[in-house]
């Protein structure tokens, strides 16, 4: 896909005599850029699906490797196994699964957490830029609706959108109740007022954050939370292989796998939900990933096997800036706030090629026209582009001590100072665009199923806008967790059986799929571990 | 180079991280890893000797880099039985701060300032002087101490007064915050939304971009 770019010594010096480079807006129109160079609009490495509630739908050939795969499990495995009851149950505990857990709890519900690793453990914890929400004067939620609808290219649903944009103000004070802390400036007559950063493609300032590790604060608090509430058990360790559900069809409950005691176990519980993040670590159309060791797909392979509905699966965000070079440190990511705050983006021409705080989708199709095209920046076989730290550090001189203290100490680690070099970035998976299907309650098709967070769909349509992320999988999390608690009231004791797989599997036969290709997958490609070697270390 | 991860003889290229060697070997890895290469989650914790080392060091597999020689064993991850708890009410007391410091963390004043904590941290933190300041009252400053904490338990596990300086931390950081901050603007933007002055029309006309 790339051709070789221009060496890096040479690149630098261009860089330096033009810096900081003057603008240069595309040449031609967005639309053609994201056409012909955004990995979403390639057929190159897609596969039409055959079987389940998607079948004659487009998806990565990666992820429909395993939404069409068998089942981990079958009714000789489950057969004389224990069953531990549960109202709620939540199935990964990151930033979803830690809201929804605690307004599950403190709706009187008895919530049990199932975490893959350990509590915490997720793409929430990484993320650095901010949370978006509408709170300056100047701002309303309508415009924040507008702009995360604009930015989705129209497709996602207008009422989710509404819904998670009219609880962000909301869910800022709940952080803030839980101890989570967020940069503030001095207004005119001395109030307190939330700093606020400006998200590619929106039309105000909208991004509130805690420095550039707005992740990191947001998760230790919500950890701590949920270890601490007297009314949620967590279990690390203790990956869903499969759902439980009745004869109709409900969700009743999961299949874990203790990886401690290596035992197959039952739960079985009035509201499943599913809170297991995205696919990152599936490397669509083989670009690094700046995602987390757990991103495998395991909510969307369960929740589609058990009949739920997904939407905008052939669709992914490409980070503009992951790292590009050294190789080691590829992938790590570089916030959005650094191009928020004025960093530049050249090619190996010391030219600027595109508006740095353009769509995410945007700017990083239009990097990768640059790579395409011989215009990029090679350095020890890495191609990337430029992003000019080193101007805005001249402009902003606190910037690194202050507010991108991230990013500072990622380019330590690359050997780079940043106050005097450019960094090589690079397109970078990022982020899984669509999802489940759910509704404003985070009700799934399937009854008895919930979900929330990067494992939901249809928020962000087919482009995210930086920040929209945190607040989805808070307000979903919050929203689904209660809805869960409330339908869990009921307290009725629902047969558990694996009642999908019968249909599921003869499917899998109709279409001519082989039977022996199994998942949820639950570690990534390099882990050196076969869901089929989890399983092993069960019999 | 060479390198010895949890007793496996590992041949490890230039630049790599233990983590990236540890895969790139062969070994299979189901936990003691997370955010890989952030240095964020804490999940990766080892215990490292370099070549003509005497003492070992704790640190994170993800952004710790291969050294010649270098000797290695993950650190399981275990949940503190001694657990702190409290619940942050927003209607109490602030007046009480300081108090609560020593009624949650009781241990906290019998610091015996080994630097167990200092040395154990894999970010490098002054975990002890925030336990000092915590302790002395100075709640704001020590609370900043604990800024880049990772909450990776390494302090936890080497206080020998079970003070739990990371857990001490996060609740001076918590409380302080729930207790304190309090914005204009969001404040402005709550009442507004909750007295129904702004809603959302989910039909208004959006334009796609040019």
């Amino acid at each position: 896909m790339t051709s070789a770019g221009i060496p890096y010594e040479h690149a630098v010096e261009a860089w330096r005599a033009a810096a900081p480079a003057p603008p240069r807006s595309l040449d031609v129109p967005a639309a053609d850029v994201l056409a012909a160079h955004h990995p979403d609009h390639q057929a190159h490495g897609t596969t039409t699906l055959r079987v389940g509630a998607n079948a004659g739908d487009r998806c990565p050939s990666v992820l429909a490797d395993l939404l069409e795969s068998a089942s981990l499990v079958d009714d000789v495995d489950i057969a004389g196994t224990a069953v531990a009851d549960t109202d709620v149950v939540v199935v990964g505990g990151g930033g979803a699964g830690c809201a929804a857990a605690l307004t599950a709890a403190d709706q009187g519900a008895r919530v049990l957490v199932l975490n893959k690793l350990r509590l915490g453990d997720s793409n929430t914890v990484m993320a650095e830029g901010g949370i978006q929400a509408a709170v300056a004067p100047e701002d309303s939620l309508q415009r924040h609706f507008a702009d995360t609808v604009r930015a989705g290219h129209l497709a996602g649903s207008r009422d989710l959108v509404a819904a998670m944009v009219h609880d962000g103000p909301d869910v800022i004070r709940w952080l803030i109740q839980l101890g989570v802390t967020f940069d503030t400036v001095a207004g005119d007559a001395g109030e307190v007022l939330m700093a606020r950063g400006r998200a590619g493609g929106t039309t105000v300032p909208r991004i509130l954050s805690c420095r550039d590790h707005t992740g990191l604060e947001i998760m230790r608090s919500l950890r701590e939370a949920v270890a601490l509430h007297p009314g949620i058990v967590v279990r690390d360790h203790a990956p869903v292989v499969e759902l439980l559900t009745d004869t109709h069809g409900r969700c009743t409950g999961a299949v874990v796998v203790d990886l401690v005691s290596n035992a197959v176990q039952l739960v079985r519980a009035n509201a499943v939900l599913l809170t297991t993040g995205g696919a990152g670590r599936l490397y669509v159309g083989s670009f690094p990933s700046s995602n987390h060791y757990g991103a495998t797909a395991d909510g969307l392979v369960l929740a589609y096997r058990a009949g739920a509905r997904l939407v905008d699966v052939d669709s992914f965000q490409y980070h503009p800036t992951g790292l590009a070079w050294p190789s080691a440190l590829v992938g790590q990511l570089i916030t959005e706030a650094a191009r928020g705050a004025g960093a530049l983006l050249v090619n190996g021409h010391g030219e600027r090629f595109v508006d740095e705080v353009a769509p995410r989708d945007v700017v990083a199709a239009a990097m990768l026209r640059e790579m395409a095209d011989g215009r990029a920046v090679e350095r020890d076989g890495q191609v990337g582009l430029l992003l000019d730290v080193p101007s805005l550090v001249a402009d902003q001189p606190e910037i690194l001590t202050d507010r991108l203290v991230t990013l500072a100490k990622l380019a330590a680690r690359a050997g780079v100072d940043p106050t005097a070099e450019p960094l090589m970035v690079r397109p970078t998976l990022h982020y899984q665009n669509g999802g489940v299907v759910i509704d404003e309650h985070g009700a799934t098709g399937v009854a008895g199923l919930w979900c929330a967070g990067e494992v939901a769909g249809g928020i962000h349509g087919r482009n995210r806008v930086m920040g929209n992320a945190l607040l989805d999988i808070l307000a979903f999390g919050r929203r689904a967790g209660r809805a869960a608690a409330h339908a869990a009231g009921e307290r009725i004791r629902r047969p558990v059986g694996l009642h999908h797989l019968q249909q599921w599997q003869r499917g899998l036969v109709d279409a001519g799929l082989p039977l022996d290709r199994r998942a949820p997958l639950l570690f990534p490609p390099e882990s050196n571990v076969t869901p089929d070697d989890v399983m092993a270390r069960c019999r | 180079m060479r390198i010895e991860i949890d007793g496996r003889k590992i041949t490890a290229a230039d630049g790599t991280t233990l983590l990236g060697a540890w895969l790139a070997a062969g070994h299979p890895l189901v936990d003691h890893v997370g955010c890989m290469g952030q240095g964020v989650c804490g999940a990766c914790r080892v215990l490292v000797r370099r070549a003509g080392q005497d003492e070992a060091t704790t640190e994170l597999a993800c952004v710790t880099r291969a050294e010649d020689g270098l000797q290695a064993a993950f650190l399981d991850d275990t949940t503190p039985h001694r657990a702190h708890p409290y619940h942050l009410d927003p209607t109490h007391d602030s007046w009480d701060a300081h108090g609560r410091v020593t009624e949650v963390f009781p241990e906290a004043p019998s610091c015996r300032h080994c630097d167990g904590c200092n040395n154990a941290c894999p970010v490098d933190l002054e975990v002890h002087e925030g336990v000092v300041a915590a302790v002395a009252g100075d709640l704001v400053a020590a609370a900043g101490r604990f800024e880049d904490c990772v909450m990776c338990d390494l302090c936890t596990t080497a206080c020998p007064e079970h003070i739990a300086p990371n857990h001490l931390g996060l609740f001076l950081r918590r409380m302080t915050t729930s207790l304190s901050l309090r914005p204009d603007d969001l404040l402005r933007r709550l009442h507004e939304i909750e007295r129904g002055h702004m809603t959302i029309d989910v039909h208004a006309s959006v334009e796609e971009r040019g």
